[in-house]
Order: C-alpha cells, then sequence, then structure tokens
C-alpha cells in the first residue's frame, strides 16, 4: 500500500514580486511502505521545497498530498498530527536544538505529540539506545557536544516521535567522512527497527546508489524521473545534461569498457565493483 | 509572515530623487517632518500632503509599494484617529450612549491626525526606497562627521559600522529565523494557538536557536574582517564618493519653497 501519494502538486512562490515561481511544479509519484527513497537534483531544483509539503510545512498552491490514502489538508486544524507521522530532519538539523539537557531536547518532539511521564522516558531511552546515544550524555548541554554529536542529537529528537515516514534533508552535508557513515549507519538502524520509509535528499550519488531502493529526480521545479536506483544511474547521460551525475564508480567502469576491457557498464556501488573484478582477476588468473 | 517585514526596503530606480544625494536627502527629510509638525491648520497641512505626493509622484516609485507599508502601521493609525475623536471641541454633533459626545472639532482632530501619521510615514519610506541601506549610512557617517573635532572620530565609524552591520543581517536573520520556526514545528511545536503565556513560551525554542546562531555569526564575521585587515576606518578611502549636483540644489529649493508655503498658510489662515 502506499503510504504517501502526491498529486499533481505545484507550489509557487510570488514573494510580492509580479514573477510567479513555480518552485514545484506538477509532481506526482507515489511512495510504498518500507522503502528508501533518495532524491536528487540540482542546488533550487526544489527538493526541499517538495520535502516540506509532506509533513504539511508548505501548502500546495495546488495538487493534493494523501498520506495513507488520506488527504493530509482535509482538516487544516490537525496538520499538526501529520508531522509526527513524517518526520522531517532539515539541513544542519543542529541549529534547532535548544534545550538545557540533551535528553530535554530529544523529548521536545514527543512531549509536543501528548506523551509524558515514563511513557516518555521509555521513548526517548528506546531511540538513544537505537542510535548510540549514551547515558552518560542525558545530562549534558547539547552545545557542549561536537558537531557530530549534536547533529546525532538533533536526529534523534525527531526519531523519537516515531514517524511512520522519516525525511532527510542532506542529513550528511559538512560532516567528514566517518560522521557521513555514521549518520547513514543510523538510519539504517531507525528503518530496521522500525520499518519506516525513509526519504533522503542527498548530493551524493554514492551514499545513494549505497542506500536507495528508489530514486526520484528533480530539475528546475518538475519530476525528471522516478524508478529503480539502477535504472536511473544507467541513465548517465540525462544525468549529466540536468548538472547531476553518477557515482564515481560507475565512471570508473565507463572508462573500463571503453577501453575494451570486457565489464559491465552499469555498476553502481563499491561491493558490486568489488565483486566483478574479483571475478575478472579470477578470470584471468585461470587463463 | 516574517517576510513582510520591510526595513530599508530599496526599490532600484533612476529618479531623481534616486539620483540625489543621500546626506541632502536626510537633510530634507529631517526638514519636512518639522515642517509636517509646524503645520497648524488643514491648509498648510494639504499643501504638505501636495508636497508628499509630489515627492511620491517624482520617486518612481509604484504607489503599491506605499500603499503596502500601510499595512503595518494601520492600526497605529486607527487608533490615534479614534482617541482623537473623544478629545475635540466644538458643536456636538452626536452622542454615542448618551454620554460620550463627538464633536465638529473632533472629527477635524481626528483627521488631521492621521493625515499627519500618514504623511510621515510617507515622506521617510521615500527615502529608504530612493535610497540603499549602505547610502544611508555612509550618509549618516558623513553627516556625522563634525562630531570628530570633538573627539569622537572612531565613534562615527564606528556608529556607522555597527548600523552597515546590523541592516545586512536583518534578511539574514529573518530567514534564520524561518528555518527554525520550521524545523520545529516538524517536531511537532504549535505556535499558533493557546494563551498568551503559551505563545511565548512557544517562542524560546525559536528564540533561543536563533540568539545562539547570532553569536556564532558575529564570531564569524569578526574572524572574517580581522583576516581583511579591518583597522576601524584609519585610512579608509571611498569608492563611491558622494557629491552635491544641481540636482540637489533644485530640490533643496522646492524643499525651502513647502518650508515657506506651510509657514505662509500657517499665518495668513
Amino acid at each position: 500500500m502506499s503510504v504517501l501519494e502526491i498529486k499533481s502538486l505545484t507550489h509557487s512562490y510570488t514573494d510580492g514580486s509580479p514573477f510567479i515561481n513555480d518552485a514545484v511544479s506538477d509532481v506526482s509519484f507515489s511512495v510504498e511502505k518500507g522503502e528508501i527513497i533518495g532524491i536528487i537534483g540540482h542546488t533550487g531544483s526544489g527538493k526541499s521545497t517538495l520535502v516540506q509539503h509532506l509533513n504539511g510545512l508548505l501548502k500546495p498552491t495546488s495538487g493534493e498530498i494523501l498520506f495513507e490514502s488520506e488527504n493530509i489538508w482535509q482538516k487544516p486544524k490537525e496538520i499538526r498530527k501529520i508531522r509526527s507521522k513524517v518526520g522531517l530532519v532539515f539541513q544542519y538539523p543542529e541549529y534547532q536544538l535548544f534545550e538545557e539537557t540533551v535528553f530535554a531536547d530529544i523529548a521536545f518532539g514527543p512531549k509536543n505529540m501528548g506523551l509524558s511521564g515514563d511513557e516518555l522516558t521509555r521513548q526517548v531511552e528506546e531511540i538513544c539506545r537505537l542510535i548510540g546515544i549514551k547515558e552518560e550524555y542525558y545530562s549534558k548541554s547539547p552545545f557542549d557536544l561536537s558537531g557530530g554529536e549534536k547533529r546525532r542529537v538533533a536526529i534523534a529528537g525527531v526519531m523519537a516521535m516515531k514517524p511512520e515516514v522519516i525525511i532527510f534533508d542532506e542529513p550528511t552535508a559538512g560532516l567528514d567522512p566517518k560522521g557521513r557513515e555514521e549518520i547513514t549507519e543510523i538510519i539504517k538502524a531507525y528503518r530496521e527497527s522500525t520499518g519506516a520509509t525513509v526519504i533522503i535528499i542527498s548530493h551524493s550519488m554514492e551514499d545513494m546508489a549505497e542506500i536507495a531502493d528508489k530514486i526520484l529526480v528533480m530539475n528546475k521545479g518538475k519530476l525528471e524521473m522516478f524508478d529503480e536506483t539502477d535504472k536511473v544511474f544507467s541513465n548517465g547521460a540525462h544525468l549529466k545534461e540536468i548538472g547531476l551525475n553518477v557515482p564515481t564508480v560507475t565512471k570508473v567502469f565507463e572508462k573500463l569498457y571503453d577501453m575494451g576491457i570486457d565489464v559491465e557498464k552499469d555498476v553502481f556501488t563499491v561491493n558490486k565493483a568489488v565483486e566483478i573484478l574479483t571475478e575478472l582477476k579470477g578470470r584471468d588468473n585461470n587463463a | 509572515m516574517l517576510k513582510d517585514i520591510t526595513i530599508g526596503q530599496y526599490y532600484e530606480g533612476k529618479s531623481l530623487l534616486h539620483k540625489s544625494d543621500p546626506r541632502m536627502k536626510i537633510i530634507w527629510l529631517i526638514a519636512l517632518i518639522v515642517l509636517i509638525f509646524l503645520a497648524q491648520n488643514m491648509y498648510a497641512l494639504g499643501f504638505a500632503a501636495i508636497s508628499v505626493i509630489i515627492a511620491i509622484v517624482i520617486s518612481r516609485v509604484p504607489i503599491k509599494m506605499y500603499l503596502k507599508n500601510m499595512k503595518t502601521i494601520l492600526p497605529i493609525l486607527l487608533f490615534t484617529a479614534v482617541i482623537n475623536l473623544f478629545y475635540g471641541e466644538g458643536e456636538v454633533l452626536f452622542s454615542l450612549f448618551g454620554k460620550i459626545n463627538i464633536t465638529d472639532g473632533g472629527i477635524y482632530r481626528s483627521v488631521f491626525m492621521a493625515l499627519r501619521i500618514l504623511l510621515f510615514i510617507f515622506i521617510s519610506s521615500v527615502l529608504t526606497y530612493t535610497t540603499t541601506p549602505n547610502d544611508l549610512t555612509d550618509a549618516i557617517e558623513s553627516l556625522l562627521s563634525p562630531l570628530k573635532f570633538i573627539g569622537l572620530k572612531s565613534a562615527v565609524h564606528t556608529l556607522a559600522m555597527m548600523m552597515t552591520i546590523t541592516l545586512r543581517f536583518i534578511p539574514t536573520l529573518i530567514e534564520e529565523a524561518e528555518k527554525i520556526m520550521n524545523a520545529q514545528k516538524a517536531r511537532g511545536a504549535d505556535l499558533e494557538s493557546g494563551g498568551l503565556t503559551k505563545r511565548v513560551k512557544a517562542l524560546i525554542p525559536i528564540l533561543v536557536p536563533l540568539l545562539i546562531s547570532a553569536v556564532r555569526r558575529s564570531y564569524e564575521l569578526a574572524a572574517a574582517m580581522e583576516c581583511r585587515c579591518y583597522n576601524g576606518g584609519e585610512g579608509k578611502t571611498r569608492m563611491k564618493k558622494m557629491r552635491l549636483s544641481l540636482i540637489d540644489l533644485f530640490l533643496s529649493l522646492a524643499c525651502i519653497i513647502i518650508g515657506a508655503g506651510i509657514i505662509t498658510l500657517n499665518i495668513l489662515l
């Protein structure tokens, strides 16, 4: 069953000027439960505007967003409920921390949902355990943590609401390789334990190839492609046309292919590459 | 919402007022505000109103822009008008609830006061629409420069720099505030409902991060300025020098005529 269905969504900014810009124009797609969707696109292609519609932060100029077959704007007064079901982690979420302790900050979301007492404590602790925030951190000030730790706490703050769909807007931006890997692990861990649907905006084609089931490509506010990851990345020429790219490892294999070496061109992840190269080496040794 | 705030909103143009010296524009603005205050009767104020309208016309900024500013000022305008309605003397036109008398003097006063405020807003907008914030601060720095003769040399530059930085960061902070608001809303924060205390409390999750980011930005800015050898205006030269031109002479004459007109109308009528 589709957990999210977007029907010809259009969003125009007016900004008081006579120009009307369609930040998102006539976008339709649906997301199945448990999928990991990657959204890629050039800067300003409408990715962030698109995802802010999914939890009701922005209201569509026209079109509909259905969560579990129900239009989220049917009861505008209850839009806050949808925000606990569709969690959104913004870019640089560490800048939204405000509480005196890590624990209190993570508890902000679930508290807004109406949880309190033991139930609240349990839910926060559960998330902390899941994504590796140790107990000695609970009473620390979030402002004393390192950049990567802050981001982990901020992400925990959204996960603590136990959303069924969780959206990340460039979750790994500005982190070092280790930090990036850790964030990816957190996302995987959350999905495995809750079965949640995950939507990730990213500029890293490598990360996308590694983690996403399907990829949605945005270009100038329009939906350019929405397909399985392999199919999208096998369309390298088209991606390059709209200012995007394929994973580096794919480029390597394209080069190898062009050099006349007998390999597949459609290699998107490092693991797959290792597999093929090992096999190739085996063949060479046998020959 | 937050985006409706217009502070120092410059409207690109090539009118006489855009081209004139920002220092003179500040002087004219101060002069006109004093003159509007001096206008004692409807004729003098009417004359001032015509002058303001002419200024708006030659600014070549669409009237829509001026009316947009009105939205925020409307409550103050209405409040002044209503309060003054009850403070008039003269013939009683009608009574409210049998106790409060509305007189013709009251109505006159109410219209007079409202018109006066309206003129202040419009004439000030003429300045902000035709002058970039940077030009404004440069002009203020230049106008305050006589202070250096009484030993406040660095104070003038510091003040001007502080104003420039403030103006520069208003849009940045608005953008930042909106981002934080969205982030907290995404965590289920309720900013729109509840009583006063609840609403004030709901601001904490926005104000704390905003303040922290403002402090962080100021450190970064200070470091960036030091990297570019900022030393507080010592030996600073300007790319754009402000010079008086014929336009300024012409517009100054116009201001003097307006002044003379208002004072004459005050005395004669």
